[in-house]
């Protein structure tokens, strides 16, 4: 279809003075940004806003100043455990039927506990599947399945980052200080 | 045993010179990459690479950790030479080879004729420790080759990287390859002429060709810069152009073609690329210190004053040699900075700019500075103020020039309506360009550009 010509605006270019014009003055400008920049930020300097990543976090900092904001940082999966220290989970399957990208797999069996029926037998979560929606965390009826801020987990396999129950449990252990639920 | 006759002592000061020159030149070359990356961060308010040190993974070494990240030339180098050599299916075997070795040997040759250190007086006769050889010695000339025609040999030398480019290219059977080297030799070739007409303007105050003369010219007189500053920004601009340098780096610009000439390469045989365009830039920075910042020579008389001071032409002394070499270096370094400064600050040109700017401007211009300073100079009008003076008046020349000539282009943008739009927003609409953000800075100016609507 065709742009309608009163739709069209015209918009004459600026119109360049005789030292704009000359090119060289304007370019001398340039420089002088450039190197006010270079000056500023020479060596982590003022300017400078990198995070040295290894040494400094993002979570070491207030989120004002550009820090991790924990509380809804969406990194890898835990399980959440009760008080007496079990799985939370109670097996109802509505993560893996919601999980848009198929990575959550659950046996569900008989509980052994008399305050629920099912518990996950198995749990695997494939962390290299995931692609860190959320959606498990909303669906979950009883808050068990959560993201927490951990973000730097690294394998030596595919198979070492399909997470089971047991390290999901760990991950749970590692974060709950400063994700509390 | 008589030695042969070719063995003098400016021989021998030629073979040390190119030997220890050529090693410096290649580290030089990768030494540029990493000082590139490291003021392009600090520019742009990054770091910069500061990890790669020199402790290769010892603990031993630990204490070169780091380093500011001098190691990384090694690491890209070593990446560069372990990857997998791959020419692409069809592409011409022999000059896909050749094409990254004709690129490179210009960029390295162009440093023979600049005369490092000057002159170094040796006595008359020379007796070789070990072999007794007696050979003449006399004054040598520091540098790679003592030529009488050593500013046309740097004119023919630059004109020859072209082919390596135009050769890499058409080897490697893609569209996208013979594309920028096409854009690459159309732009070199257009800025060799007015280089040639600088370098003449400069031949034309100096009256000779000899590197060596136009210092002991310059450091009598007055560095060429100041007599001939157009001429200087002129040469200077080529340069940038010769060595495929932003804002004339049409030949692999990033965003537009795919990579350029050496799409195809891979390896280190793309390696010698980046390592050429260095070498061009450091080659090219020598020159034009050579040219137009006077050489080894400082106005200051810093060191001792009069015309034995460790910086005249007069002095052929070794302490003499190496303070000159290394004020040269310095001033060859300055000027790299500056080149690698221009590329973070300018945008590229558009292709059709390039040509323009050297077509309807560079090139008239040279032009007009060679007749006037070859009238002046047959007038006898040689001073340094004649010149600066006709340079000044050619420069209000050229600024009155300017708006009777005819405005090319003149079509105004044409723009559909938008909702926020800086540029075309809609009606009644006003859109707030100012920095909404406490981070954003004076010189960035459009950080959001929010609609804000008005009744």
């Amino acid at each position: 279809m065709a742009i309608d010509p009163k739709d069209i605006v015209e918009l004459p270019a600026p119109v360049m003075t005789r030292a704009e014009a000359a090119y060289l003055p304007e370019v001398i400008k340039g420089f002088g940004t450039t190197l006010r920049h270079f000056v500023t930020s020479f060596g982590q300097g003022r300017t400078s806003r990198t995070i040295q990543y290894p040494e400094q976090r993002r979570d070491d900092y207030p989120v004002v100043e550009g820090g991790l904001e924990t509380r809804n940082f969406r990194g890898v999966h835990r399980l959440n455990r009760d008080e007496n220290g079990r799985v939370k989970c109670v097996a109802c399957m509505m993560c893996p039927t919601l999980c848009p990208a198929n990575c959550i797999h659950i046996e569900a069996a008989e509980s052994p506990w008399d305050d629920r029926e099912k518990y996950p037998k198995k749990f695997e979560i494939d962390e290299l599947r995931c692609i860190y929606c959320g959606m498990c965390e909303e669906a979950c009826p009883v808050d068990a399945i959560e993201l927490t801020p951990m973000y730097d987990v690294v394998g030596l396999s595919r198979q070492e980052m399909v997470f089971d129950k047991d390290k999901l449990l760990s991950v749970y252990d590692a974060t709950i200080d400063r994700k509390p639920m | 045993m008589d030695a042969p006759s070719f063995l003098t002592a400016q021989f021998i000061a030629s073979v040390v010179v190119i030997l220890i020159v050529v090693h410096m030149l290649l580290g030089a070359a990768g030494m540029s990459i990493y000082f590139e990356r490291k003021i392009s961060a600090y520019i742009q308010d990054r770091i910069g690479p500061n990890r790669v040190g020199f402790d290769f993974g010892q603990p031993w070494l630990s204490f070169l950790k780091g380093m500011w990240g001098l190691g990384q030339f090694l690491a890209d180098g070593l990446k560069m030479l372990l990857k997998e050599e791959y020419s692409p299916k069809g592409a011409d075997r022999a000059l896909f080879n050749l094409a990254p070795m004709v690129v490179v040997i210009p960029a390295l040759i162009g440093f023979a004729v600049i005369p490092w250190g000057g002159v170094l007086s040796l006595p008359e006769t020379i007796t070789l420790p070990l072999i007794g050889w007696t050979i003449p010695g006399g004054d040598v000339l520091i540098a790679g080759a003592n030529v009488n025609v050593g500013i046309i040999y740097i004119l023919a030398v630059a004109s020859l990287g072209v082919y390596g480019i135009v050769l890499a290219g058409w080897a490697s059977n893609n569209k996208y390859a013979f594309l920028g080297s096409l854009r690459a030799s159309a732009q070199m070739i257009s800025y060799e002429i007015p280089l040639g007409l600088s370098l003449l303007t400069a031949l034309l105050m100096v009256g000779s060709l000899m590197p060596e003369e136009m210092i002991r010219h310059q450091s009598s007189e007055a560095w060429l810069i100041l007599s001939q500053p157009l001429a200087a920004i002129i040469v200077f601009i080529c340069f940038l152009a010769e060595a495929n340098r932003t804002p004339f780096d049409n030949a692999e610009c990033e965003q537009e073609l795919v990579a350029g000439f050496h799409t195809e390469y891979s390896s280190m045989r793309f390696g010698l690329f980046p390592l050429s365009e260095y070498a061009h830039v450091a080659a090219g920075s020598a020159i034009f210190t050579l040219l137009f910042l006077g050489g080894y020579h400082l106005p200051l008389g810093l060191i001792g004053a009069g015309e034995g001071h460790l910086l005249s032409p007069e002095n052929t002394s070794i302490p003499a040699m190496l303070a000159k070499f290394h004020v040269f270096i310095f001033k060859t370094l300055a000027i790299i900075f500056l080149v690698i400064l221009v590329r973070w600050t300018i945008p590229r040109l558009r292709f059709d700019q390039v040509m323009q700017s050297a077509w309807n401007t560079v090139i008239p211009l040279a032009i007009v500075i060679v007749v006037v300073t070859a009238v002046m100079i047959h007038l006898g009008y040689r001073s340094t103020g004649a010149m600066l003076l006709a340079n000044a008046g050619i420069t209000v020349f050229a600024l009155g020039l300017l708006p009777i000539l005819p405005r090319r282009g003149g079509a105004n943008n044409r723009k559909v309506r938008l909702a926020g739009s800086r540029f075309s927003p809609l009606e009644g609409e006003t859109v707030r360009t100012s920095p909404v953000s406490a981070f954003a800075r004076e010189d960035r100016p459009v950080e959001s550009t929010l609609p804000v609507h008005s009744g």
